[in-house]
Parts: structure tokens; C-alpha cells; sequence
């Protein structure tokens, strides 16, 4: 995203930002930035009935600018792309005000964003990173098994399911070559879903991962592709390849993939290295029973209160769903957690809840700390407010912890 | 007038109602009514006292109750309810009383067991162990004959007959007086007959009218409206119940979707049980309702009751029909163009089980290039199940590969990628019989990568081989040998036999010492894992040679102390193989999950091969395949490569299947019976022993051949060695412990039921497995 022209007055975050997105994850951006409340300013093509004195009706479409109060963000992560509902904030000849309108961002538009409550710390670092045009890290990854291929595509703040291939493929049989035979169409029908997606005219890589030799198979087929010269741009794609180990075909295996050494050193993405290094931190804390580390809102938030996410070490973790909250003050309430956090010299890492490592952090509540010194027993201390963890029927989705209201908007995100 | 009468009939109806609720809710006086007791209890007992009568306090207010503070009815009643009651009446009374109630009483009666549903399906199977099922608890399955009606609707009279039961027994106590009315009527019966007792003893002197409004009828049966309520001077307290609360059978079978009419099948099946347990069968002979039936058929005319009745006898009856649909509507009414023959498959079973020969599945397991596969390669040689011939070829090629050693090995592995890599990747099936066991090899693959294809082999085995590399012991007990033995473990596997392999290049060859340290080590983490010793075989061999797998050792030289101590690897296959399976898991419902889908050739071009886990099947039977939802029929099946018309649970069998679409099934889905289909749940409780330390997070969840993926969402509870409680909510299930921990499944549900055996892994190693504790939300 661009930032093309900003009023915004540091003192009390007044003030308003105008922005250029260029490229489909900015809409990812704007959907972090963008809250309920907020005024929005962006084109529009609104239709337009016009009644004549005659009593004849006859239909405009007209291109105007809309300024809206939004109300409701709806964010398509298929096709990257968003749909702001509002009422309208400034009247024009064309639109009353109060009446309502959806505006869809488009790209090389300018939209103009003032905050209802002002910009603050964590909606102007979104901002600023939102609008970092260096190392647009980005590959496709085919993680694989036999009979099962799910082809994503891999930014620098999200993982995008782009295609899930699924073949049931026979066992190997003694005398029957049926197994064989139903693995290469299988090949084929992952190699053609993969064509699909891909722009082969700018390749980006590709990163092969499974368990066993599949990958490595499939690299063998893609190769095999290429030499039989039908698709002569195939040949750029192939240096391209990196195969790695994967556990499993499924998506959560994905970060044991991007965390490996193969692909670091391909993917110069160090935010990404620095999240995926926090959270195995924290997971081998947690392994070891070390009272240094916590997680679930009510336990850090405790955790922050007592200063023991301060400086020498203390780091929070925190998904940016949680700031994607409807509600003004539970998003206040993670405002106020992070810049608590920063006053006392720790380390906050907000995590896109479509990255990898975001959605690592998604089971244990959202949020996450390692604090400077153990305290024990922190969630006795804490209490038990959260219930009905163990009711099967009332919560079909599984929110591990209830009583976040960030939570609902969270599950847009889950099935990338 | 006709409708006049209908009119009076419903307000009797509703009175009735009102009392009994004041029945059940004789605890609940209000402050006022205690006032009253008060103040008018001393008064009846001074009246009583005169009459030389005792009644306790009880007695006397609930008289009051039911008289509305009318010292003098009260009295009266108490009166005669303290004087011997005439014979005669008692007898009437007994025979107003229907047959539901006596069966509602029975099972009212009934020590510690409620007759009410349980309030879920999950909860009602609660504590049911679907795979080992204790015996005591199989009986109840069996016994429903066709010729029993079907017990439905007494599931929903069950509360109502309840109520009635408990009016009767105040009754008793206070002897009703003629007043209130007799209630030997559940409120079923009540819909179809008459209030009147004198009409219900004798109906053909009850005045009888032609049935002229059939239509109207109709509208007596649905609920009686809800009156205005009662004059306030009579009884300004009292609540009108809703009488729409509690829905009877009908309207429940009505409005339920076909999960609940699973539990509305419970339930019934409770009644049966509650009643079936008795001696004596209430439903033996006509009915009542019957027997007042064919009287008021043989009187002239058609009197009012038979024209209600005959309409609740037909709305018995649809709501049969209906229920029959119901249990019936997985099973689309496709007929398969197959015939089944209709054999009593849990019978010839038994019958034949003298002749047959016991089988047994094994599964191979071990670390990677411990020599499984060679092993397995030697014993079909060597019991004439493969021929020299084939494995000379295999040599041949092998050879040419440069990897001559791989040839036996190549019998089981015959993918090519696996002859090329030297890997076993996939389980292979092989089937070979010795005079006194017909065996079933499953050789899974030892290497990490493809671990999930080793517990969809320990799944379907009886018992396990576990093939040691006596040279290279550490790096299995590091590797696969370690997690091999937790998996086969939770997969339910309680025997084991363990090879040691490769002796013949130890240093020195056979050399005992090896031998025995081996032993030593694996026992340790065998019975760490759980096995019992008595259910731990050792075997010193070597695949490769082919010593003591077979062919017996020469009792002299090197070798001399294995041909002294122990059996040969056949000797102890064929000394662990039984053929235990219970009768009641071949009489219940089909659960077979799909190991593989395939073109079993030319004339079956869809089969499907697995272990039935319980139940049977035959040719001709339809099935439904879970989570799909669709029906197969069955046109064929074959065990042991020879076509079979049956086959029985611990079987494995391969069914060729039709009138299904290749796309709805795949390895790990379910075949099942079409009356008691698994359920697919999206969420599930399991009851867990943690390898590795547990925080919520993304695992692989595995059941048998199924592998899908999963979100561990909460840790509920961890638990101590007894099972108790120890912590709620933990924040980390440390490994070692054991939890319940809820799994949520990421892509759509599984075919899961309560006590299905569940691994969890992670990163590429199994983190937990344990026991289906409870299923959550179904599809």
C-alpha cells in the first residue's frame, strides 16, 4: 500500500490517512486497519433513480466519492477482497444522508480512513507496516501425501488455501498395477489444479512438502513435464522447486515446514523467522512446565499487571484478531495490554491470524507471553471465569477459551 | 347433544390432568395451603377421633387438598378409606387398570432404574464400551423378537404412566373416594376410552351412539385446549399445568429429526427391557383395548368409546408406520438387485465353528531395515504360501537393482517405488495356513514417514510380531520400535511376539548373550507400555537365512541353546492364535471400516477390503458407508482369497460392492449396517495418555485407517493413575499423564463412536492415543 497524503497529529491521533492499495494482501491490510465506527472515504458506483415531473423513472449509475460511518467489514480471503458497510456520513447530490452503502475497495483507488477513536499505537503500526514496500516475501507451497494435496499460497502475513485435491487412491496390490497407475493421475490432477493457479510468465517458488517421497515424485513429474517441451515456460518454474519434509498433508504441518532450514534460507522473510522462533520458544517452555510461560487472555493480561513481560526477555505474542473486534472497548483492552507491555520494555509480536504461526497461537487463546521471571499457579490465581470448555454440544467450533469477544471474527480466518 | 358431550368429556379429561400434577407437586403447598392445614387438620382429626378413626397428618391434608378444605367431604373420605373396602370394588379396580400401567408400575418399581430417557443420546450410551463389551451387559441386545410390538409408544407414556403410578399409589394410601377418579388409566389409554368406570366394566351397557361425525372425532385427540382457567372461588391458587408440556410419543416421533429418532429407539429399547425382564409379558393376550373392541363389535350398535378408540388404535398404528419409516429412512428403499439369502449368519457361525480352523491377523511391526519384510518374505516361503520360483525371480531383479538381499523382502513389497527405495511404504496383505491356523500377515512399514500407514495395520490385527534387529537394538528403541509398540498398544493389541532378528550376524553369530540382552531391554519397555509378561513371546531367528522362523535349528553347535529354549516363529504364532470373538459381537450392529478401495477386477469393479470390527454380513445385505451416507449392496465377498456368502466380526474380507459411486468411498470411511449407522461427529472427548507434552494445538488425529486432521481446542481434565480427577483446565498435559482433552476435526466429521481407539500426532510423532470418552455435535 501506498501512503499518499496523512493528517495525522501524534498528540491524540486525530487526523486521517489516505492510502493507495496496489496489490490483493493490502487488502488484508486495510481489513486490520479499517474498524467499526471509523469514517471511510473511497469511490463508488451508486445507482441513481431519477423521476421525472412526467412520472417517468429512468436508472443512473454514477461514479462518486462516499464518505461512510462503517458499520460491518466482511473480508473475502478467496478472492482477497473487501466489502465495507456503512451509513453515509456526508451528503452529495446524489446520496441522503443516514442511507446505507457498501463500498468495495478496489485496488490503485485512494481511500481515505479517519479513526473514531483516534489512530492508536497498534493501528499506526499496522499502518506502518501495511505501507513497507521492501521484501514482498511470497511462494507456493503444495503440501502433499498420497491421494491428498492442498496448494496454498504463502505472503508475508497470510496463508491463502487456494486449491485441496483429493483422490482416493487404490493400496498397492500384488499383480495390479492399479496403485501405480491411479498415482500419476494423481500427480496430473495436482500438477493441472497447480498450472491453474500459478502465473507461470513471473514464477514465484515453490516449496514441495510431504512425508515419504511423494514431493520428491512429484518433483520427478513436474521435471518430466517440462523436458516433454508442451509448456515451454515450465522450465523456469523448475529451478524453482525446493522439496522439504512435511509430517503430514495438512495445513497445520505447514509450519513445521516453513520453520525447517530448507525453506528459511530460501524465504528471506525475518519477521516470519522471528514469530515461528518466539512461538517454538514458547512451546518448549511450555513443554518443560516452565511457569514463564502463559498463555489465554486472562493469564497474560495478570501476567502484564504484575510487569513480568517487561524488559530482559518478556515478550507478548498476540493475533491481530483480537484488534479486529467490533466492540470498542475489547479492542481497547489489547491497545491498552500492548502499550503496557512496550512502557515496561518488553517485546510485543503482533501475528497475522492467517500466518502460521498466527494460528498456532489461535488454540491457546489468541494471545500468548514469556515472561522474565515464573510465576506459579497463575491461572488459579486468575480464576475460573472461563467455562463450558467441556461442553461438546454449545461449541461446535471448539474456541478453546471462551469469554474473548474478539473470538467470533476470528473464526472468519480459520478456514483459509 | 353430540357435541355438548364431546365438550364435557375434554374438561373431565383436564381435571384429571389438573390432579395429577397435584400429585407430583404435593411438595410444593404454597403458603396459604399451609395456613389452611394448619388451621383445619385438628378439626378432622377431632372428627376422626370421634369416629374412633386414625390418620396421620399426611393423609388428612392431602384430603383436604383434594376436597378444597371441605372439612366434612374430607372427613368422609377418611372414613372410608379407614374401613375395610368391599372385595368387589378392589377387583373392579384391578381390572380398570390397564396392562401399560401394570408394565409402567414394573418398571416404575424397579429399583434404581429410571424409566426416563436419558437426556442425550451420548449420555444414554455413556459408559458402553463398544469393543470388549463385558458379557453381562450383551444379553440385552438379543432378544426382540418380530411378533413384539413395537414398544414405542410406550416411550412417551413412559412420564405419563410415571404420574399415573404415582396418583395410584396416594390413591392407596387415602382410598380414593368415588369422587375422584379412578385413574388405573395412563393418559394414552384415557385418550381411547371412556371416563366413566362403570361404562369401562361394562361397555354394552353403556349407552351407545352411532358414530356420526366420523371427521370431528379427530379433533378430541389433539390436546385438549387450554381452558380458561378454573373459577377462581373454587381454587384461586391453583396453576393450570401445560398440558402441551410434556409431547406424547407420537408428536415426538412427529417432530424428531432421524438423530434424536436414534434415541427415541433407545428408549423404547429401555422399555423393553424394563418389561422384558419380567416373567410374566403384559403384552401376552389381547389388550384391553382389544378385548372392549371385539365386545362392542359384537354389540349392535357403535357406541362413542369404540368410535374414539378405533381412531387411537389407527393413530397407533400410523405412528408405527411412521417410526418403522423412520428407522428405516437411511436405508433408501432401492431394493438391491442382488437377493440376500437371508442365512442366520451369527448361527452357522456357531455351528460351524468346531470345523473351522482358528484364524488370526498379525501385523509386523519394528523399526525401519530391522528385516520385516524379509522375515515375512521367508515365512510364506518357507510354509509353501509363495513358491521357490517367484522368489528366484524376485532375485533376478533384485540382483539387477543391486539390492540382491531386498529379494524375500520383495513378496510383501511389490509397489514399485517400494522395490526401488527398498522401503516398505504401505501395509501388505498376505495370507498363508498351516495345519492348524490360517494366518493373515500385515506388514507395516517401519519408517517414520509412514507410521500412519502402520496404525491402519495394527488396526486390523489380532496380534503383533515385533521384529528386533539384534544388532541395531538402540537405534530402534530410539526410533520406530518405541512408538511402534505404543501404537499397537493403543490400538488394542494385547499380544506380542517378539522376533529378534539377524542373529546370524551378531558377533559372535547366535551368540545367547546378545540374545538375552535384547530380551531384556524390549521386555522393560513392554511392560512399561502396558503388555502383560504372560502375553510376551521371544524368538531368536533370522529372516534372512531363515533359521527358526520355520525350519527349526539344529540342536547342536551355535545354535544349540535356541533349539533347547525355545519355538520357532511359527510354532509361537500358531501357539498365540485363538479364535475368542464373542457371539454378541457377531450379533451386533456392522462396523467395518474401510482399509482399502479398489478394482477387485473386471466382474467387481468396486470392492472394498477391512476388518469387520463387530457384527456380520452376507451377500445381498444393504450397507451404508459413513460419512458419506450412501447405500451399497453387497454382491460379493471374499476371505482368504476364496469366495464366502458370509463373514463374520475379526474377519478380514474384501466386499465387492454395487449401486454405489466410487467418489463416496475412501480408505477409512465406515461400512455399516443400515439400521444402526455410526454417527459422524465433527467434535469429540478423548480420554488420552500423553506421550509428549499436550497444549492446544493442530494434530492428526488417527483411527485406524482414517487420518484426518484436528484441533486438540481444550484440555479438560487431567487425571491420575485411578482415573480421578487431579487438575481441571490445565494449561499443559505434560507427557506421561493422562486427560480428556476435546478434539475438534478440521475437515467436516468422521465416523466416530464412544469408545473408538483415537491416535494424535504431531510434528511427525505420536503425541497421545487413548478412548473416544463422548462424541460431540453430529452432522
Amino acid at each position: 500500500m501506498r501512503l499518499i497524503k496523512q493528517t495525522i497529529q501524534k498528540k491524540d491521533g486525530s487526523g486521517s490517512a489516505t492510502l493507495l492499495p496496489e496489490e490483493p494482501e493490502d487488502m488484508w491490510h486495510a481489513y486490520n486497519l479499517i474498524r467499526a465506527n471509523d469514517l471511510l472515504r473511497a469511490s463508488a458506483i451508486r445507482k441513481i433513480v431519477k423521476e421525472s415531473a412526467a412520472g417517468s423513472r429512468s436508472v443512473d449509475r454514477v461514479h462518486t466519492n462516499l464518505t461512510i460511518r462503517v458499520t460491518k467489514l466482511d473480508f473475502d480471503t478467496q478472492a482477497s477482497q473487501l466489502h465495507v458497510s456503512g451509513r453515509v456520513a456526508e451528503e452529495n447530490k446524489h446520496v441522503t444522508l443516514g442511507s446505507y452503502h457498501t463500498l468495495d475497495l478496489e485496488l490503485q483507488r485512494n481511500f481515505t480512513l479517519e479513526k473514531a477513536e483516534g489512530w492508536d499505537s497498534v493501528a499506526l503500526d499496522t499502518l506502518k507496516e501495511s505501507i513497507n514496500q521492501t521484501a514482498k516475501a511470497q511462494l507456493w507451497a503444495v503440501i502433499m501425501q498420497e491421494g491428498l494435496a492442498n496448494i496454498c499460497l504463502i505472503t508475508e502475513h497470510q496463508t491463502i488455501l487456494r486449491h485441496k485435491v483429493e483422490v482416493s487412491l487404490p493400496k498397492k496390490r500384488a499383480g495390479s498395477s492399479d496403485h501405480d497407475k491411479a498415482l500419476q493421475k494423481f500427480y496430473q490432477t495436482t500438477f493441472d489444479s497447480l498450472l491453474r493457479q500459478i502465473d507461470l510468465a513471473d514464477p514465484k517458488p515453490l516449496l514441495l512438502a510431504s512425508p515419504g517421497f511423494t514431493a520428491s515424485s512429484f518433483q520427478q513429474y513436474i521435471k518430466t513435464q517440462a523436458a516433454s517441451g508442451a509448456n515451454k515456460q515450465l522450465h523456469q518454474l523448475v529451478p524453482k522447486i525446493t522439496v522439504a519434509h512435511s509430517a503430514s498433508a495438512h495445513l497445520h504441518s505447514l509450519s513445521e515446514v516453513l520453520s525447517s532450514s530448507a525453506v528459511t534460507s530460501k524465504l528471506s522473510d525475518t519477521k516470519f523467522a522471528r514469530e515461528t522462533q518466539l512461538m517454538d520458544r514458547f512451546f518448549d517452555l511450555m513443554r518443560n512446565d516452565d511457569a514463564r510461560a502463559w498463555y489465554g487472555p486472562k493469564e497474560c493480561e495478570a501476567a502484564v499487571e504484575r510487569g513480568a513481560v517487561g524488559k530482559g526477555g518478556g515478550v507478548l505474542l498476540i493475533s491481530n484478531a483480537l484488534f479486529r473486534s467490533q466492540d470498542i472497548n475489547t479492542r481497547k483492552r489489547w491497545v491498552q495490554l500492548v502499550d503496557e507491555v512496550k512502557d515496561q520494555g518488553g517485546e510485543v509480536r503482533v501475528l497475522s491470524s492467517m500466518h502460521e504461526s498466527g494460528k498456532r497461537l489461535e488454540g491457546l487463546g489468541e494471545i500468548a507471553a514469556i515472561l522474565t521471571y515464573p510465576i506459579e499457579n497463575l491461572d488459579e490465581e486468575v480464576g475460573d471465569e472461563h467455562g463450558g470448555i467441556d461442553d461438546l454440544e454449545n461449541d461446535p467450533d471448539g474456541s478453546a477459551v471462551n469469554g474473548i469477544e474478539g473470538r467470533s471474527e476470528a473464526h472468519e480466518d480459520i478456514e483459509i | 347433544m353430540h357435541r355438548m358431550k364431546n365438550i364435557e368429556y375434554d374438561e373431565d379429561d383436564l381435571y384429571a390432568e389438573d390432579e395429577e400434577v397435584d400429585g407430583e407437586e404435593e411438595q410444593a403447598y404454597t403458603d396459604e395451603d399451609r395456613q389452611n392445614f394448619d388451621d383445619l387438620t385438628p378439626v378432622v382429626r377431632a372428627e376422626l377421633d370421634e369416629a374412633g378413626l386414625q390418620a396421620s397428618d399426611r393423609e388428612i391434608e392431602e384430603a383436604l387438598y383434594y376436597y378444597y378444605w371441605d372439612v366434612g367431604k374430607s372427613v368422609v373420605h377418611l372414613k372410608h378409606a379407614r374401613t375395610p373396602r368391599p372385595q368387589q370394588q378392589q377387583a373392579k379396580k384391578e381390572k380398570a387398570k390397564s396392562k401399560f400401567d401394570q408394565a409402567a408400575e414394573r418398571s416404575a418399581s424397579k429399583t434404581g432404574r429410571s424409566s426416563y430417557p436419558s437426556p442425550s443420546a451420548s449420555a444414554w450410551f455413556d459408559g458402553i464400551l463398544w469393543s470388549t463389551v463385558p458379557s453381562e451387559w450383551e444379553g440385552y441386545l438379543i432378544p426382540v423378537g418380530p411378533q413384539i410390538p413395537r414398544p414405542k409408544l410406550l416411550g412417551g407414556s413412559s412420564k405419563l404412566a410415571k404420574l399415573a403410578e404415582e396418583r395410584r399409589k396416594k390413591a392407596a394410601s387415602s382410598q380414593t373416594a368415588p369422587s375422584v377418579p379412578d385413574t388405573g388409566l395412563s393418559s394414552l389409554d384415557r385418550l381411547s376410552k371412556p371416563k366413566d368406570p362403570k361404562e369401562n366394566v361394562l361397555p354394552q351397557h353403556a349407552k351407545q351412539e352411532p358414530k356420526k361425525y366420523p371427521i370431528r372425532k379427530k379433533r378430541e385427540l389433539t390436546p385438549p385446549p387450554k381452558e380458561p382457567s378454573p373459577p377462581p372461588e373454587v381454587e384461586p391458587k391453583e396453576e393450570l399445568p401445560d398440558l402441551r408440556a410434556s409431547p406424547t410419543a407420537f408428536a415426538r416421533t412427529l417432530s424428531t429429526g432421524p438423530s434424536q429418532a436414534a434415541r427415541t429407539r433407545s428408549m423404547a429399547l429401555d422399555e423393553l427391557f424394563s418389561s422384558s425382564t419380567n416373567e410374566e409379558n403384559p403384552f401376552k393376550g389381547p389388550s384391553p383395548d382389544d378385548t372392549i373392541l371385539r365386545a362392542q363389535q359384537h354389540s349392535k350398535g357403535l357406541n362413542n368409546g369404540k368410535a374414539t378408540k378405533q381412531f387411537a388404535n389407527g393413530l397407533a398404528k400410523k405412528a408405527e408406520a411412521l417410526k418403522l419409516d423412520q428407522t428405516s429412512s437411511p436405508t433408501t428403499p432401492t431394493q438391491p438387485k442382488i437377493k440376500s439369502k437371508g442365512l442366520d449368519v451369527p448361527k452357522l457361525w456357531k455351528d460351524g465353528k468346531a470345523k473351522r480352523k482358528p484364524a488370526a491377523a498379525f501385523v509386523v511391526i519394528g523399526h525401519v531395515d530391522h528385516g520385516k519384510s524379509t522375515l515375512m518374505g521367508r515365512l510364506l516361503l518357507d510354509t509353501g504360501a509363495v513358491s521357490q520360483r517367484d522368489i528366484d525371480k524376485y532375485k533376478k531383479q533384485a540382483t539387477e537393482l543391486g539390492k540382491a538381499s531386498f529379494a524375500l523382502a520383495w513378496v510383501m513389497d511389490t509397489g514399485s517405488e517400494e522395490r526401488e527405495r527398498g522401503v516398505t511404504v504401505d501395509i501388505a496383505q498376505h495370507h498363508f495356513s498351516t495345519d492348524k491356523v490360517d494366518f493373515t500377515i500385515l506388514d507395516a512399514p517401519g519408517h517414520r514417514d509412514f507410521v500412519p500407514n502402520m496404525i491402519g495395520g495394527a488396526s486390523m490385527a489380532d496380534l503383533a510380531v515385533l521384529v528386533v534387529d539384534a544388532n541395531q537394538l538402540e537405534s530402534g528403541m530410539k526410533g520406530q520400535t518405541r512408538e511402534h509398540i505404543l501404537l499397537a498398544k493403543a490400538c488394542g493389541l494385547k499380544r506380542i511376539v517378539v522376533a529378534v532378528n539377524k542373529l546370524d550376524s551378531s558377533s559372535p553369530p547366535w551368540g545367547e548373550a546378545t540374545f538375552e540382552q535384547v530380551k531384556d531391554e524390549v521386555t522393560k519397555l513392554l511392560t512399561a507400555t502396558g503388555f502383560a509378561a504372560e502375553d510376551i513371546a521371544f524368538v531368536p531367528c533370522s529372516g534372512l537365512n531363515g533359521q527358526n522362523v520355520v525350519t527349526p535349528v539344529p540342536s547342536n553347535g551355535k545354535t544349540g541353546w535356541v533349539a533347547s529354549s525355545s519355538r520357532t516363529l511359527l510354532q509361537e504364532l500358531e501357539r498365540s492364535a485363538s479364535d475368542n470373538v464373542a457371539e454378541a459381537t457377531i450379533k451386533a450392529s456392522l462396523r467395518m471400516q474401510i482399509a482399502d478401495v479398489f478394482r477387485g477386477g473386471i466382474t467387481n469393479p468396486l470392492s472394498v477390503s477391512g476388518r469387520i470390527a463387530t457384527g456380520n454380513v452376507q451377500v445381498g445385505d444393504s450397507v451404508i458407508v459413513q460419512p458419506s451416507g450412501e447405500t451399497a449392496a453387497v454382491r460379493g465377498i471374499e476371505a482368504s482369497s476364496d469366495g464366502v456368502e458370509w463373514a463374520v466380526a475379526s474377519q478380514l474380507c474384501t466386499l465387492h460392492l454395487t449401486d454405489i459411486e466410487p467418489q463416496h468411498l475412501r480408505a477409512g470411511d465406515v461400512l455399516c449396517s443400515t439400521s444402526k449407522p455410526v454417527p459422524v461427529v465433527k467434535s469429540f472427548v478423548v480420554q488420552i495418555q500423553a506421550l509428549e507434552s499436550i497444549l492446544p494445538q493442530g494434530v492428526d488425529v488417527h483411527v485406524g485407517r482414517l487420518h484426518t486432521s484436528g484441533i486438540i481446542a481444550a484440555l479438560i481434565t487431567t487425571l491420575d493413575a485411578q482415573g480421578e480427577l487431579l487438575k481441571k483446565k490445565p494449561r499443559v498435559v505434560k507427557a506421561g499423564q493422562s486427560a480428556n482433552v476435546k478434539v475438534v476435526l478440521s475437515d467436516g466429521g468422521a465416523p466416530l463412536e464412544v469408545g473408538d481407539r483415537v491416535v494424535l500426532r504431531a510434528n511427525g510423532s505420536t503425541v497421545a492415543a487413548g478412548k473416544v470418552e463422548r462424541t460431540g455435535s453430529c452432522r
